[in-house]
């Protein structure tokens, strides 16, 4: 792997270390569309879904439409979250190498040491987050379980939704699933699991912010611009394990923008 | 035995008028959801059709059904469908008993093979071979196999006919389950509810009279006309609920105004039943009328799955009875926070006392950049 030609390096990130930091195209565009799809919806939701379980807001007047109108939001974002979902899930197999399945699970050695690498760090055990250019694989199997919960809340919420909706199609797919699962579980199901996508936001904001502080890779920026600044020593291990030709890594109309955007 | 008799000549010689008889037709094809032209359709085959024989099975019950059929201000057409249906035999009205009570069965199924009906309450237990209910000496089911076995249909009134209904709730000491699981394979038409609404079991029978067939059900065998349609969907107020005006304790004002009982534990958002347009005792109200929620008395397993009656949810197993979905999501958020908020403070109280590398650089690097930037 000695023949890469690399850009060369940002000259700001230059200066901070001796690191020969190099900006990788990693989040394209329908990761970072579907995250913060994502990331919208739930936060529609989970302030809709709390009314609509417990309204806290009670209009005495004669013309409103509270929970009429509160409903109508809620069913909107779920749709919006179940495309989301649906894109994410499409480029789990045709996105770039970060975005396959295979990032998520811990298959290959460096995975595996990424896990006891990360929770090492989580533990107070080592000073420095395992270096990788994706997920690190505590956080892959993380958000397996996430996508998994947000899966359930798009299926009982399709159910629920098919209870009030004649729609024939969506009685065909989800109505069974009342027969099994009384509705009543469905609806607790879809409430608790609320719960859970708001722990998962809270620690996920967390981790975010504290491993971009700590490896200085442009973490926090790289969910909105899908640039990540990753050192010499970490694209050449992932490129071997990857068995990864460099013009995957970096195509060179990308590095050319991600310039002119550094300036 | 079976009578050549018609409802209509039963009615004539109980002293209901043809006026009054006529407005029973209309009412049925209205429950029916049939268009107006078939009123007198049902007032012909009423008029025409020979009275089907029928019998009534009492298993595992409160009697909750029969007394809906019975118990009403005056003798209605309901009634008279129902109770001079031919019934010969029927545990709680029937005037024989003992052995001659058990012979008028075993005669209507002996004799009237293929062609009688069946109505059955209560639920059938299948514990221990059944011993826990048991008449004549013989088991609920193998009374239920035997008799329903034979009928041209079977209706299976109430929840507990349906699925056990409050026998079979949690923990069902006596194995009790729904007719439909205890005897399958027979043509059944479920009427759930706690009880059944008398309306709807004698929609069915005319319904049987008239064209000769049972209405269309839905995939558990319960007629569509009455199970078709959410509670919530049709309950008078729905308005309050899509405005946002809910009851927030009993008697407050929300109350006395009639608003929406959603925050007291309403079933009514996941409950099917025409509860709302039939009404009971001639019409005259239904439980959300009168300023109660709704229990889903007509839903699957009612005592186990949409109990507590006035919360929102279920409680989630294996927390204790007490605690609900909502206090347990909570608390996992609040400690999810907690432990987050106590990890960010043990990094910053490790980087004080045992700096790394980058702290060390952190704490000298503005020393040697100041210089630079201020030359610029």
């Amino acid at each position: 792997m000695a023949a890469i030609v690399r850009p060369a390096p940002p000259k700001k990130h230059a200066a901070v270390g001796e690191e020969h930091l190099v900006p990788v195209y990693v989040w394209e565009l329908p990761v970072r569309l579907s995250h913060w799809g994502i990331v919208a919806a739930v936060t529609v939701l989970t302030w809709t879904g709390l009314y609509m379980n417990h309204p806290f807001l009670i209009f005495p007047g004669p013309r409103q439409w509270t929970m009429g109108t509160v409903r109508f939001i809620h069913e909107l974002a779920g749709f919006e979250l179940i495309g989301a979902l649906m894109v994410r899930i499409y480029w789990f197999f045709a996105g770039n190498h970060w975005a396959r399945w295979r990032q998520f699970l811990p298959l290959t050695q460096r995975q595996r040491r990424s896990l006891k690498a990360m929770f090492r760090y989580y533990t107070f055990q080592q000073r420095k987050p395992f270096e990788q250019i994706g997920h690190n694989t505590l956080a892959g199997l993380t958000y397996i379980v996430v996508y998994f919960l947000i899966a359930c809340e798009c299926i009982t919420g399709l159910v629920l939704f098919a209870t009030v909706e004649g729609s024939p199609t969506l009685r065909f797919f989800v109505g069974w699933i009342p027969r099994v699962i009384d509705i009543q579980w469905i609806r607790m199901i879809h409430f608790l699991f609320l719960f859970f996508l708001m722990a998962f936001f809270i620690h996920h904001v967390y981790s975010a912010v504290l491993v971009a502080m700590t490896e200085r890779n442009a973490e926090m920026e790289s969910i909105f611009s899908g640039y990540k600044f990753v050192d010499d020593e970490t694209i050449d291990e992932e490129l071997k394990i990857a068995s990864l030709e460099p013009q995957q890594l970096f195509s060179k109309r990308k590095i050319h923008r991600t310039r002119d955007w550094d300036r | 035995m079976a009578t050549e008799e018609s409802i209509l000549d039963t009615c004539r010689r109980r002293g209901i008028s043809r006026r009054r008889f006529m407005e029973f037709c209309g009412t049925m094809a209205a429950t029916l959801a049939l268009p107006e032209a078939y009123t007198q359709t049902i007032a012909k085959a009423l008029g025409q059709q020979r009275k089907p024989v029928m019998v009534w099975l009492e298993f595992q019950d409160c009697a909750g059904n029969t007394e809906s059929m019975l118990r009403s201000p005056h003798p209605t057409i309901e009634d008279i469908v129902l109770e001079t249906l031919s019934l010969e035999y029927h545990e709680t009205i029937m005037a024989g008993y003992g052995k001659h009570a058990e012979a008028a069965l075993k005669r209507v199924v002996d004799e009237e093979k293929g062609k009688y009906l069946v109505v059955v309450e209560g639920a059938i237990p299948t514990a221990d071979d059944g011993v826990y209910c048991t008449i004549g000496g013989r088991t609920a089911l193998d009374i239920a196999r035997e008799v329903c076995g034979g009928a041209a249909a079977t209706i299976a009134v109430g929840a507990c006919a349906w699925d056990g209904g409050l026998v079979r709730s949690n923990p069902n000491p006596t194995g009790a389950v729904g007719l439909h699981e205890a005897v399958p394979g027979i043509k059944i038409v479920n009427l759930p509810g706690c009880p059944h609404n008398p309306v709807n079991t004698a929609a069915v029978l005319v319904h049987y009279l008239t064209f000769g067939v049972l209405p269309a059900l839905d995939p558990e065998n319960r007629p569509l006309f009455a199970y078709g349609q959410l509670i919530h969907d049709q309950c008078e107020r729905r308005a309050h609920y899509d405005a946002g005006r809910y009851v927030q304790a009993w008697g407050d004002e929300g109350h006395r105004k009639g608003w929406c009982l959603f925050k007291m534990g309403c079933k009514g958002p996941e409950a099917n039943y025409n509860c709302p347009t039939v009404r009971w005792n001639n019409s005259t109200s239904w439980p959300v009328k009168a300023g109660h929620g709704c229990i889903a008395c007509a839903s699957s397993r009612f005592w186990d799955t949409k109990s507590p009656f006035y919360e929102r949810l279920p409680h989630p197993a294996g927390f204790g009875v007490d605690v609900t979905a909502g206090e347990i999501g909570w608390t996992v958020v609040a400690g999810v926070a907690a432990a987050t908020a106590a990890h960010a403070v043990g990094h910053v109280v490790r980087d004080h006392f045992h700096p790394g590398e980058d702290e060390v650089a952190a704490k000298e690097a503005p020393k040697t950049e100041k210089p630079t930037t201020e030359v610029h």
